[in-house]
């Protein structure tokens, strides 16, 4: 196995880049060429996003949650609006904070194409292209720390804390986003034995099982917060 | 006129009766007749029977709430008299903070009956009636009596043939009486030419007069009608405590976002390049791309000592190090940093509190940095001395002058920033300069 060999996947995919820190949008330039994307536009605030968009329709989007002019939240806006209008561009929202109430608003309608991580994720080069690849699939990719900051804010806490360490594992990479096989991958166990596990904390925490995996991670999402 | 006034006095006095003032003081003390009569009758309708009848133990709920009316009722009409002297007086009181009502209906009473700027609002209008009543008439009769005198020539040739017929009778032609006892009685045209005199003096006595009256209406106003010393400190610091909160905040959302577009994104950068250094780098076993292992652990390098460079800034925007040594030094190495040429004057024998020497500095830095940008000086004098309890910080340059604290928020935030210790900050820049800049503040905060 080679470098090379690790990105077939990304071939020529289409990606329009929002971030207004320039040393953090090169790299993040570099880094997607280098893995074979196309990177259409690169731009550093909410309008030219939208306008690139419209110009390239992009498979994905990597938006920055603060940019010029207000520094606040115009990213998630402009993300928000591009689900809207574009549903087939999947927005992948880069933040370097974590915000359950973003995340909450992100998902509002589907999980479908959405992500939402840490910028720091980056430094893993190769779980962050797996995340983008996912959600430019029309999958899901939330951040661990959204997923622990859910689940600790669950009003929800009691019955989660009936399942047992290993479906609590189960259940936190299913909400951020991951697929069985992925999950099994991960937790070094067969996929016979994730599937038994997701069984059981569907039935514990009396859920209905969903088939699609971004629905599953809505469905989670909304036990989590109600 | 003026030519023949002798001495100056006589044209002083002169001027004072022509003068805007005394037409203004004037007409307050006659426009507040109306008001004044009018509202000391309506509090005395409630103020008599509520007292009555919170002294008779039957009525004392009504009594107390007819109280409460009437202090109320002093409370508006007070604002009356207050507004009225701000339209005519131009002065400025600063009227009580608003009623803060209690809760529960005994609390509701209780507030209302010790609300005392209610109370002395009432006291005002109660005192204010004789005065308006007084004042008004000095007013009118100073003024329309002393214009009457002036002219009184022409009012008695004009008051016909008839009053002049009876000259011969010995009854007098005009009572000339201001007063309700006694008077002046005008027979001859001699004396009747005499009168206008009299309605010079008069006339040049008026706005005296006035002012006598105007002046103990200040007092009252100031005493009954202000928020009251106690308060109005309280009110000051409550001010200066809510703009030392915002400073805070606003320094804390700076830094944040220093941090945020500065250090954390060149690091998030760092970790990129170093993680796709190791990919290059390959697992065991793998061949290796130095080339561009080598490219990227350089980014990687350049972006860890971006990532110091910033934290070290922002570290010292927080607190400059070099304040450790006291503010000459600090002063010292600004000056010697600055743009354009800066001299340093320092006498601080005693060292100032830690947060006056900051915000000390940071004014200075501030100052010298908009010298630097905005007034094409050539030069800059920085003073700075200990003096009476205070620390005098000045900055002045020889440039183009037009500094505006209204305009922009560089010196309407240092001006922020001084009042959260009390402090002062004067500004005089006219257009074409030179600009000085002055900051006063205490020596300990």
């Amino acid at each position: 196995m080679t470098g090379t060999d690790r990105r077939p996947a990304a071939a020529g995919l289409r990606v329009v880049i929002a971030e207004d820190a320039a040393v953090l949008r090169e790299g993040l330039v570099q880094l997607l060429a280098d893995r074979g994307y196309h990177v259409c536009a690169a731009v550093a605030d909410g309008d030219s996003l939208l306008a690139a968009v419209a110009e390239h329709r992009p498979a994905v989007t990597i938006v920055d949650v603060r940019m010029p002019p207000t520094y606040t939240d115009e990213g998630l806006r402009a993300a928000i609006r591009l689900r809207a209008e574009y549903p087939r561009t999947a927005v992948l929202v880069f933040s370097q904070y974590v915000e359950t109430r973003y995340a909450a608003r992100l998902l509002a309608d589907s999980a479908a194409g959405v992500g939402y991580l840490l910028k720091d994720r980056v430094a893993d080069v190769g779980e962050f292209t797996e995340a983008l690849a996912r959600v430019a699939a029309g999958g899901t990719a939330l951040d661990p720390e959204v997923v622990s900051q859910l689940l600790s804010a669950s009003r929800r806490a009691a019955s989660v804390s009936d399942l047992t360490g290993r479906e609590r594992e189960v259940l936190s990479l299913m909400a951020e986003g991951r697929s069985n096989a992925a999950i099994a991958a991960s937790l070094v166990v067969s996929a016979g034995a994730v599937e038994k596990h997701v069984a059981g904390i569907f039935a514990k925490l009396g859920l209905p099982q969903s088939e699609t995996d971004n629905r599953r991670v809505l469905a989670v999402l909304r036990y989590l917060g109600s | 006129m003026e030519r023949y006034a002798p001495a100056p006095v006589l044209r002083a006095a002169l001027r004072a009766t022509v003068s805007r003032r005394a037409g203004s003081e004037a007409l307050y003390l006659v426009l507040g007749l109306p008001l004044g009569i009018a509202g000391f009758y309506l509090l005395i309708i409630l103020l008599v029977p509520g007292i009555l009848l919170t002294a008779s133990v039957v009525g004392t709920i009504a009594g107390l709430g007819l109280l409460i009316a009437a202090t109320q009722l002093g409370r508006m009409v007070g604002a009356g008299h207050r507004w009225l002297a701000a339209r005519c007086l131009g002065s400025q009181v600063t009227a009580p903070a608003p009623f803060r009502p209690g809760t529960g209906i005994i609390g509701r009473i209780d507030a209302r009956l010790r609300d005392g700027a209610a109370w002395r609002a009432t006291g005002y209008v109660l005192v204010k009636f004789p005065l308006a009543v007084l004042g008004c008439y000095v007013a009118l009769v100073a003024w329309i009596g002393g214009l009457f005198y002036l002219t009184y020539p022409a009012w008695w040739w004009l008051s016909g043939a008839a009053v002049r017929a009876d000259h011969g009778t010995g009854k007098p032609a005009v009572v000339m009486n201001p007063l309700p006892v006694g008077g002046l009685h005008v027979r001859t045209w001699p004396s009747a030419l005499a009168v206008p005199l009299l309605g010079a003096a008069v006339l040049l006595a008026a706005p005296w007069a006035v002012r006598l009256f105007v002046t103990a209406d200040r007092w009252l106003i100031r005493n009954l009608l202000g928020a009251g010393r106690l308060s109005e400190r309280v009110r000051e610091l409550e001010e200066s405590r809510a703009s030392a909160v915002d400073d805070s905040a606003a320094t804390l959302r700076r830094v944040e976002r220093d941090l945020h577009d500065g250090a954390q994104a060149r690091l998030v950068a760092l970790a990129m390049s170093l993680g796709m250094a190791k990919e290059k780098l390959g697992d065991d076993g793998e061949p290796v791309n130095v080339t561009r292992a080598r490219e990227l652990v350089d980014t990687a390098h350049r972006s860890a000592k971006e990532a110091l460079t910033e934290l070290r800034d922002l570290a010292r925007g927080i607190h400059p190090p070099v304040l450790d040594g006291g503010l000459p030094d600090a002063l010292a190495t600004l000056t010697a940093r600055s743009a354009v040429p800066a001299g340093l004057t320092a006498d601080i024998p005693a060292r100032p509190t830690a947060a006056i020497e900051t915000i000390a500095y940071f004014c200075a830095a501030e100052l010298l940095a908009n010298a630097a940008k905005h007034s094409a000086a050539s030069h800059v004098a920085v003073t700075a001395a200990a003096r009476n309890g205070a620390l005098l910080l000045s900055v002045s340059d020889d440039g183009i002058g037009g500094a505006d604290p209204d305009h922009g928020t560089g010196l309407a935030g240092l001006r922020q920033r001084v009042r959260t210790v009390d402090g002062r900050l004067d500004i005089s820049s006219p257009p074409g300069g030179p600009t000085v800049v002055t900051i006063e503040l205490p020596l300990s905060a």
